[in-house]
């Protein structure tokens, strides 16, 4: 089926007497890395927010493979196969890194309480703890899969909180301002990462205002301004774009 | 019926009057303090013994018992914030669990220094004024919704007219830009908490003669406080008031209708629902829960 | 391997230990052994929910619905005892799963003041209704547990020893259960549960039914625990279930503390000892809530991560002394 894989489409979303995002519209391409950048203020959290079932759109709709996910919460919108990571480090801090990961397996290594008191899901159980060490092995946490994740380096633990979306087998993740605070060695391993993640068959849409990773990294990247839509194009087109330009007050790196 | 109805708005008004009291000291030490004192019943009793002593038992003027049973159980209040609630101000639960702790030792103290019968206070005055042959209302009950009246006002010039009152209020809506502004929280905590202390127990003491004082009699008060202030709205004052009488004319009726526990029962369904439908109450602020 | 061995014997010296005490006791003692057993399924069963964060008030009160509900099918029904102690563990957690759709609609503080609404509202109808629950003063003469015989021991209900017996095993099983729930798969969603939701809620996990199981789960044991105490008292009133006994259940969890699955239980069995052997015998026992609300406050001061720590850095310190027994070559040279 090749129809539209993420659609946002006329996306608002008001708050009492602010309108925050203004019908938002852009589509997401199966398999791409799309990025959603935008000065601050522009909307993107937003945007983000409902796309993934945090907030409620206050109109519009998106769709995930044809079918309205707008309005769902969370937990049912990841089960549709969409995902997204947290800013800040939101990890179980004082479980393993392995236990962390296993949280990710949940959807797809659901307990049954019986089962789960008897011992009798022990193909499940290994079940899980594979493909969290699956997820671990990508993302190379695969040594650290005993220490306590509240001990793990900035870098570790934000590869850690992608490795946990991993594991639920998702088709589409959102990474929330994934390299914010990172070093430029951290970056470049944090865009590695995401490329091998991308090949493996995830499409990914990332908010973030780090322009160097953006660019080298994004497909196709959707600007925002003020909340509305302002511009879409592969890097090269967005980066000559005189709108988006001017919207950055100067073309600087990095938004206030 | 009209009778009846008459009568029932005369209780109705004088039972809002001291659980206003109550309700408001709840709110304000909420409201500055940010800590949930299960112990406010228990204020309202010390207010209550603190009669039973002074008047009861050592026959001093009402008026005098009833400002010292003020004074003390303010005091006490000081004692609280400086002991418990100062400490754990970084652990609201901490603080909770503490207050029952203390709720405890307050019944303890109540019961090994009064026993655990009910005490029955010699009323002030034993005038009725009588409406009609059905409707009537004790002085007594005219003193305390007097005393309400009063009290609320005052209150209300302390908060809007003063700058203690001010800083309170700046406080309660902002502490860190409170302290910025170099307002002590631990100043605003003390004064907070005497001033609810206070009223819990000007409530207690005012009513002792009115009702029967014993060592458990806090638990309905702070029941009442509790859905009180859900009603109203967790960080409003003025909800606060308002629930405290409007609630008292529900329980009133529904006591005549039906009976006591019943109205309980209708009082507690009133705050689930309140809690399942709109939990920030009618007159609810952005709450620090 | 030794290590097995030696855990082996412990706990077999522990179950010999648990079998043995009641003899040493005398008729009054052995009673609070059974009482004492009760109260550690119900704080164990409390604990289970804390597990998602979640701090009830109405604990207690559900524990009132066990009883109720295994006395009432006892007597009004004529069920053979055990299965209306089971029946009546249901019913508790059926109620639970009912009250869970207004109360799972707050948090936190507002959750808490829901739940104590839900449990004051419930005990008031017992007390409002004396049909069916016997009004003010409750229900008596409830079907004590029939006796019977398994060669080796003869159960006369009427003696506390052999309810201890009979309580120790449905305890025991009980905290079997509880555990195995706590080390499954279920266990880590609940852990997800309270400390990220959002986290949790991100990759599928639907918070709010877990929430409810683990309420649903500790009121089904909540209510089992009700249902021993009935049959072995024969009579409940409203005042058994009321906010005194809630406060008693919440001070074991916080002194004990609820890291660990025996934090509670350690809290329980401390107080209790401590009221039974030192407020008692030193008739002391009308300050009984003046020293536990003494202790409420300093536990939350002093030692807020509850006499579970203690244990914790005691064991810490054997586990490090030992290794250093190990490293060290020479046998002459003392410990630190």
């Amino acid at each position: 089926m090749s129809g539209p894989f993420l659609e946002i489409d006329k996306l608002t979303r008001r708050f009492g007497g602010l309108t925050a995002v203004d019908e938002l519209s852009f589509t997401v391409e199966h398999g791409a890395i799309h990025g959603l950048i935008g000065p601050n203020g522009a909307g993107k959290t937003t945007t983000f927010n409902m796309v993934s079932g945090f907030y409620k759109p206050t109109s519009g709709d998106v769709r995930l493979h044809g079918e309205s996910i707008s309005g769902l919460a969370m937990h049912e919108v990841a089960r549709r196969g969409l995902v997204r990571t947290f800013q800040h480090s939101t990890l179980f801090a004082e479980l393993s890194v392995l236990h962390n990961v296993m949280v990710g397996t949940h959807m797809n290594f659901r307990p049954n309480i019986f089962s789960a008191i008897v011992g009798w899901d022990h193909e499940d159980r290994s079940g899980a703890k594979a493909r969290a060490r699956e997820a671990l092995d990508f993302f190379g946490l695969l040594e650290l899969e005993n220490e306590r994740a509240g001990e793990l380096s900035h870098g570790h633990q934000r590869a850690l909180g992608m490795a946990v979306a991993m594991a639920a087998h998702p088709d589409v993740i959102l990474l929330d301002e994934p390299f914010t605070g990172m070093n430029p060695e951290e970056t470049k391993r944090m865009m590695e990462l995401m490329s091998k993640l991308r090949d493996s068959g995830v499409t990914i849409l990332l908010v973030e205002h780090d322009m160097h990773a953006i660019m080298g990294l994004c497909d196709q990247i959707t600007v925002m301004s003020f909340g509305k839509f302002l511009a879409e194009g592969n890097p090269q087109e967005i980066r000559t774009n005189p709108t988006v330009i001017e919207a950055y007050l100067g073309g600087t790196h990095h938004a206030a | 019926m009209v009778e009846l109805l008459a009568q029932t708005g005369l209780n109705a008004l004088y039972a809002g009057s001291y659980m206003s009291l109550v309700a408001v000291g709840l709110v304000l030490i909420f409201g500055v303090m940010g800590v949930i004192n299960f112990a406010h019943g228990e204020l309202f009793m010390l207010g209550a013994y603190a009669v039973v002593a002074l008047y009861a038992d050592l026959q001093m003027p009402f008026i005098l018992a009833v400002a010292l049973g003020l004074i003390f159980v303010g005091l006490v209040g000081i004692g609280m914030e400086r002991v418990m609630f100062r400490p754990l101000r970084d652990n609201p639960l901490g603080g909770l669990v503490a207050s029952i702790g203390f709720l405890m030792i307050l019944q303890a103290v109540a019961v090994m220094g009064f026993g655990v019968r009910m005490e029955h206070v010699p009323p002030a005055t034993q005038e009725i004024i009588v409406f009609s042959e059905k409707v009537r209302l004790p002085l007594a009950r005219l003193y305390v919704i007097v005393a309400a009246v009063v009290f609320l006002t005052a209150l209300w010039a302390f908060l809007t007219k003063t700058r203690f009152g001010w800083a309170l209020r700046a406080s309660a809506q902002d502490p860190e830009a409170a302290a910025l502004q170099g307002i002590s929280i631990n100043q605003t905590s003390r004064i907070a908490m005497f001033i609810g202390a206070a009223l819990a127990g000007v409530a207690g003491a005012l009513t002792a003669p009115l009702v029967s004082v014993n060592p458990h009699m806090g638990h309905s008060v702070i029941v009442t406080a509790f859905i009180v202030i859900i009603v109203g709205g967790i960080g409003s004052l003025e909800g606060a008031v308002v629930a405290a009488f409007a609630y008292s004319v529900v329980h009133t009726v529904v006591t005549t209708f039906w009976d006591g526990v019943i109205a309980d029962i209708v009082g507690l369904s009133l705050m689930l629902v309140v809690l399942i439908v709109k939990p920030t109450g009618l007159f609810g602020t952005a709450d620090r829960a | 391997m030794p290590r097995l061995a030696k855990q082996g014997s412990v706990v077999l010296a522990f179950v010999v230990l648990l079998i043995a005490l009641p003899h040493g006791l005398s008729f009054s003692q052995q009673e609070i052994l059974v009482f004492l057993t009760i109260n550690v399924l119900l704080v164990t069963s409390y604990r289970l929910l804390t597990l998602t964060g979640e701090w009830s008030l109405a604990h207690v009160v559900i524990m009132g619905v066990g009883a109720y509900s295994s006395a009432l099918y006892s007597k009004e029904l004529g069920i053979y005892v055990p299965v209306s102690m089971l029946l009546g563990a249901c019913t508790a957690a059926l109620i639970a799963m009912f009250l869970s759709y207004p109360l799972f609609r707050m948090k936190g503080f507002y959750f808490l003041i829901g739940s104590f609404a839900a449990g004051e509202i419930i005990r008031l109808l017992w007390k409002r209704f004396r049909d069916p629950f016997g009004g003010p003063k409750g229900l008596k003469k409830i079907d004590p547990m029939p006796d019977f015989d398994i060669g080796i021991w003869q159960f006369d209900f009427f003696e506390p020893v052999s309810y201890y017996y009979f309580a120790l095993v449905v305890v025991g099983l009980s905290l079997w259960l509880m555990w195995r729930i706590e080390r499954s798969p279920i266990g880590l969603t609940f852990h997800a549960v309270h400390w990220q939701d959002k986290l949790a809620q991100s990759v599928g996990v639907d918070v709010r039914a877990y929430r409810t199981l683990a309420f649903v789960l500790a009121s089904g044991f909540s209510g089992l625990s009700g249902a021993l105490l009935a049959h072995y008292i024969g009579t409940i009133n409203p005042n058994s279930f009321d906010v005194e006994m809630m406060v008693f259940v919440l001070t074991w969890a916080i002194v004990g503390g609820t890291e660990t699955f025996y934090g509670p239980i350690l809290g329980c069995i401390v107080l209790t000892i401590f009221n039974e052997v030192v407020l008692r015998e030193l008739g002391f026992e009308q300050m009984r809530p003046f020293i536990y609300g003494l202790l409420m406050i300093c536990s939350v001061l002093f030692l807020p991560k509850g006499l579970e720590s203690v244990v914790q850095k005691l064991l810490l310190r054997r586990a490090n002394g030992d290794k250093q027994k190990e490293e060290k070559a020479d046998p002459k040279e003392s410990e630190a």
